[in-house]
């Protein structure tokens, strides 16, 4: 495998965007890259985190194609946090197809809030396959 | 992509027709030379593009001068689209449904105010619930949820005594949209609604008091009860989590039946249905719902804020704060143009019923719907009214305030959030908010010139300046 192929480490990052938040995903496999969009998340809803406590949450969501997965895996994870005032950064993705998603996830509350974030849009929305790996953008409501 | 505009007035700028396909109407912008380059810095004339692509947008997809980049629509984009078979775009009013504001006034004046409005700011953010996560002092049962989610403002009034029915003449619609229907409100976003009733969020949302500092137009300021020093409350706040879940729910329901319509829309977060189509006639009674929570929203702040006024300074004219006026600035309304109903998605942008118009509150007919615009932090706000000749330059239409000019992470990597409340301090205004980052994020550089904004809006003849308000007290999420 030449340094091209080698596939991309799991990472977030946040670019640019006037009035929102722009996420950027990479991953060498697609379960990464979701599991990266719910660390991404977590990490703009607060940078005062706790350990995660309590029993796993079981999560499904299904959707119209693999993008919109994306954002209803990621409006999932907003409910639930706006809900139960837990920031989720322990995250398994048990199974992935391009329509479907099943997970466990923990969490706990944060000692403080960073970023409200409303929801996960369709704007300029995109998973590609990069190389080895996958590459994924959303932006999120703020 | 860098737009070559053609201006087609003195602060009016166009992209025609011709300049890409599937573009219904031209896409036109209200700024002048300085904010056009501003808003070419971002993606917000591409998203008006886009927009003009809508099934059934009439006229121009419009801009406005304080326009940036959001997602699908511009914030600050208007759009009117016929009905009853044009398009209805929930990413056209946005997550925050019925983000508005609403103006209180005081009797209380300064220099009087001066040794008081400290303990008034102290007192309001112990009472007022900010942030995200916060909740507010009223739980509601479901079938109140689903009055207030139905009837709006004057449930709350009538059967809870929250506020005065005085109150309700002076909201945008009564505070109540007769579309409302519950029932296609999900119960995941009445689930996130339940207990936010009273509470002001985060982000850009804030309660701010502050001192009438210039009168331009003394007869509108006669009407709206502004005078010299008066001490005003400005609330800029909406649907919380329930709007938002509102939003999401039908933005995916949309973009499941775009095919079934035939629709190719250029941005997937453009996603619509035709007004009549069940989708469409889904969306706009549970839009209409969210609008009502959200002016109960502040109709409950409003509230909140007169106990405190009455808790510190007794009863009496100084206490009795009185509703200017209460506009939305993201939603969708049906309004009558000659004889075409349009649907007009206002995203970041606020109505402007001009002086000759009967759905305003009669102590404003002959002077035109008050209209504010919110500064930066640390900034002035304007009081505007609306004109006559805003029907037909920009759909009854005009700005919602400076309009972000940086990015959040940009403003951040300019300015030190402390040093930024030190120097807010230093003038003044006293500043409740907790997080430094997020003071840094809501910055003045982070936004444009509200003044150059307002000024524009004057030029174009859509709205006209009332007064100027300077910020005494500022509480933030």
């Amino acid at each position: 495998m030449n340094a091209r192929q080698q596939p991309p480490s799991a990472r977030h990052w946040f670019e640019e965007h006037t009035g929102e938040v722009e996420l950027h995903l990479a991953a060498p496999t697609l379960k990464q890259l979701f599991v990266e969009a719910g660390l991404g998340l977590a990490d703009l809803l607060s940078d005062q985190r706790r350990p995660p406590d309590g029993a796993p949450e079981s999560v499904e969501v299904e959707a119209a194609d693999r993008d919109a997965l994306l954002v209803d895996w990621m409006n999932e994870l907003i409910f639930r946090t706006e809900m139960r005032q837990k920031v989720y950064d322990e995250i398994r993705i048990n199974s992935l197809s391009d329509r479907r998603l099943h997970a466990d996830i923990r969490g706990a509350s944060p000692d403080g809030w960073r970023t409200a974030v409303k929801a996960a849009t369709f704007h300029r929305l995109e998973i590609a396959r990069e190389g080895a790996g996958y590459t994924g953008r959303v932006v999120l409501d703020v | 992509m860098a737009y070559e505009l053609k201006q087609v007035g003195e602060v009016q700028y166009e992209l025609g027709r011709e300049l890409r396909p599937g573009m219904h109407v031209p896409a036109r912008v209200f700024a002048d030379e300085k904010l056009i380059s501003q808003i070419q810095r971002d993606h917000s004339l591409e998203q008006l593009v886009n927009v003009t692509s809508l099934p059934g947008i009439t006229r121009a997809a419009l801009g406005m001068p304080d326009m940036h980049e959001g997602y699908g629509f511009p914030v600050g984009g208007v759009a009117g689209t016929l009905a009853p078979d044009g398009a209805i775009s929930p990413g056209g009013i946005g997550f925050d449904i019925n983000c508005g504001v609403r103006l209180l006034v005081s009797e209380l004046r300064y220099p009087e105010a001066e040794s008081v409005v400290p303990t008034l700011v102290h007192e309001l953010s112990r009472s007022i619930p900010t942030g995200y996560g916060r909740h507010g002092r009223i739980s509601l049962s479901s079938a109140d949820l689903d009055r207030v989610l139905s009837e709006g403002c004057a449930y709350l009034v009538r059967e809870h005594g929250l506020g005065l029915e005085e109150d309700l003449e002076r909201i945008e619609s009564r505070g109540s949209l007769s579309g409302a229907d519950p029932s296609r409100v999900s119960d995941r976003a009445k689930q996130r609604g339940e207990d936010q009733l009273g509470t002001l969020g985060g982000g850009n949302h804030f309660l701010e008091l502050q001192r009438v500092d210039a009168v331009y137009d003394e007869e509108a300021a006669r009407a709206m009860r502004l005078g010299l020093g008066q001490v005003t409350v400005l609330i800029h706040t909406g649907s919380r989590g329930l709007g938002h879940q509102v939003c999401t729910d039908y933005v995916r329901e949309m973009d499941k039946a775009l095919a079934r319509y035939h629709f190719s829309l250029p941005d997937r977060q453009l996603a619509c249905a035709p007004l009549s189509s069940p989708e469409g006639k889904d969306y706009f009674a549970a839009m209409c719902a969210a609008a009502n929570f959200a002016w109960s929203n502040r109709q409950v702040l409003t509230h909140r804020i007169r106990e405190t006024f009455r808790r510190q300074l007794g009863p009496g004219p100084a206490s009795e704060l009185r509703v200017v006026y209460d506009v939305a600035h993201n939603i969708a309304k049906l309004e009558q143009f000659g004889k075409h109903t349009l649907c007009v998605h206002r995203k970041g942008a606020t109505r402007a019923f001009g002086p000759s118009s009967t759905e305003i509150p009669a102590a404003y007919r002959g002077i035109g719907q008050p209209i504010f615009i919110p500064g930066s932090m640390g900034t002035s706000s304007f009081v505007l009214a609306g004109t006559d000749a805003s029907k037909e330059l920009s759909l009854s239409s005009t700005c919602h305030g400076a309009g972000r000019a940086l990015s959040r992470t940009a403003a951040k990597k300019q300015v030190v959030g402390h040093e930024l409340r030190k120097q807010l301090e230093s003038q003044g205004i006293i500043v409740r908010c907790p997080s430094n980052a997020e003071l840094a994020e809501e910055a003045p550089l982070a936004y444009k010139d509200v003044e150059r904004v307002v000024d524009v809006v004057s030029r174009a003849g859509i709205a006209k300046k009332v007064a100027r308000l300077v910020p005494r007290g500022v509480l933030k999420g």
